[in-house]
């Protein structure tokens, strides 16, 4: 066997001694009252794809909160690289805008939930706002950083030979900065994902994150399974979606490993 | 040359106080100053920090004193994180230590860590009922996991030089792991610590937001109803303050007990 298929197999097994496990411990123990055992669960998951949970089925519910995700991800990328760009490049903006940053950031995106129900309503414009909260200040960070560890020697001998600025810019720290930035951006990614399920959960009549809590107050456990199965099955696709763009994109500091 | 560079960075930070009291007299402005934004939407600043002072001893609205709320906050958050990095550390070492255990269980964990803790509020919910056990387990999650997670790869990340150094003086798979592996993966478990005690605070506000009847979470959610937004800011403050002296306490702690650099 190779190192790959080896690989799969033991992965294989891992994951059915697992559903096993979960199996055995509903169908004999006193837990099967409560919990769903694993074939349901899946059935659930399955059928809800067919038959509509609430208003929507499975598939609506996924998009939607993909939606709400990714137009403030995307919008928050954009500004932190930009901002994350000109604080590092400027002392001046680094000088003025930074304290706001720092004072901001250990506030966790969740924290803002209430402000943002008071300022945007019950509507989607509260969970862009926090999604953007959740992504802008991570990766303006991450590329402040990125522009930073510039090599000073490279910028230096550009200098000397006579680059102007824009290409200063555009041929060394643009290349050093875009790992940082694809780091920022996966990192982001990861809390955009926790914090619009949080969101769903307290305010919200669709989406994966309402799927559980609806189970919740209907005392529904499967399908607040269900919804965690979702959950799981979709921060697994885009995380690793992000991480193939970014070995394509950043092949060179892959590479170069 | 050196006057010259301090006089530099010292217009720079002359600058960032200036920004910050801009920034605070354009919020006095747009809520007493001008009254542009009334004090359900936007608080001024002098009201944020009477309530903050005020919250220490006045229960009301919520029926609990600032520092109620926060010794709630903590001991539920520590308790849980705590245990999870007692069960977490050991689980991760364990896991890059043994190849087949790692092949086994990688996969599953893999999907797991995907979930964000605040899922799992439901269910424990459902088990446990709303209380300190259940919001105890869903910290205990969120804060196992991202232990697991680094001081996997810290394991994962020792040179195997040492190792080969390590076995040509005859040393047995629990030498090799206790005197090379460990101490090298030491930097970061702790940098899990710190991950782990960011991922366990935010988990806990949510959890609090959700389902709770005390904690600083609670205060925010109960005083948003009212549209009491000094007290939600002045949560969000305290919040804030206190993530951010926990984690620099584990930082400390980490640089205090870790001999050597890394690399």
């Amino acid at each position: 066997m190779g190192e790959k298929q080896k690989r799969v197999f033991f992965g294989a097994i891992g994951i059915f001694v697992f559903l096993c496990i979960w199996y055995v411990a509903t169908a004999l123990t006193a837990l099967g009252t409560v919990m769903p055992d694993p074939i349901t669960v899946f059935t659930g998951f399955f059928t809800a794809f067919v038959e509509p949970i609430g208003t929507h089925s499975m598939t609506m519910h996924i998009l939607i909160s993909l939606r709400r995700m990714l137009v403030p991800y995307i919008a928050g990328g954009v500004l932190g690289v930009l901002v994350g760009i000109l604080m590092g490049w400027y002392r001046v903006a680094d000088a003025i805008l930074m304290p706001y940053i720092q004072m901001i950031r250990p506030i966790p995106p969740i924290a803002w939930i209430p402000l943002s129900i008071v300022w945007f309503g019950f509507s989607e414009g509260s969970k862009y706002f926090l999604i953007f909260l959740a992504c802008f200040f991570t990766i303006a960070l991450t590329t402040y950083n990125g522009v930073h560890s510039v090599d000073e020697t490279l910028v230096r001998a550009a200098r000397m030979l006579g680059a102007k600025d824009n290409q200063l810019f555009t041929s060394i720290v643009l290349p050093t900065t875009v790992p940082y930035i694809f780091s920022g951006l996966q990192v982001a990614l990861g809390s955009a994902w926790a914090t619009i399920v949080a969101a769903e959960m307290i305010r919200s009549s669709e989406g994966v994150g309402w799927l559980i809590i609806s189970g919740q107050e209907t005392g529904d456990m499967t399908q607040i399974m269900v919804g965690i199965v979702a959950i799981a099955l979709t921060g697994l696709l885009i995380t690793s979606i992000m991480r193939g763009v970014e070995s394509k994109l950043c092949a060179w500091t892959v590479r170069g490993k | 040359m050196k006057d010259k560079k301090k006089v530099r960075i010292n217009k720079y930070l002359f600058l960032s106080v200036f920004s910050i009291c801009v920034g605070i007299f354009i919020w006095w402005l747009v809520t007493d100053g001008l009254g542009i934004f009334r004090s359900n939407a936007l608080p001024s600043p002098v009201k944020v920090a009477e309530s903050f002072v005020k919250k220490w001893y006045e229960t009301k609205p919520d029926g609990a004193t600032l520092l109620q709320h926060l010794g709630a906050s903590l001991q539920v958050a520590l308790g849980g994180y705590v245990i999870g990095a007692v069960v977490g550390i050991p689980l991760g070492i364990f896991m890059a230590w043994n190849d087949k255990v790692d092949m086994c269980v990688r996969p599953v964990f893999d999907l797991v860590r995907t979930i964000p803790g605040i899922a799992w509020t439901s269910v424990m919910v459902t088990l446990v009922g709303i209380g300190f056990m259940s919001k105890a387990l869903v910290i205990f999650i969120s804060a196992m996991v991202a232990m697991v997670i680094n001081s996997y790869s810290g394991i994962k990340q020792t040179k195997t030089v040492h190792l080969w150094v390590g076995q040509t003086f005859g040393a047995s798979n629990w030498e090799l792991l206790t005197k090379v592996a460990i101490p090298s993966a030491l930097p970061m478990i702790f940098t899990g610590l710190d991950v782990a005690l960011g991922s366990a605070w935010t988990t806990l506000v949510a959890a609090e937001l959700l389902a709770s009847t005390k904690g600083l979470g609670f205060m925010i959610q109960q005083a948003r109803g009212i549209f009491r937004l000094d007290i939600v800011i002045v949560g969000m403050i305290v919040i804030a303050v206190t993530g951010a002296i926990l984690s620099s306490v584990i930082q400390f702690i980490g640089r205090k007990l870790i001999k050597g650099g890394r690399s």
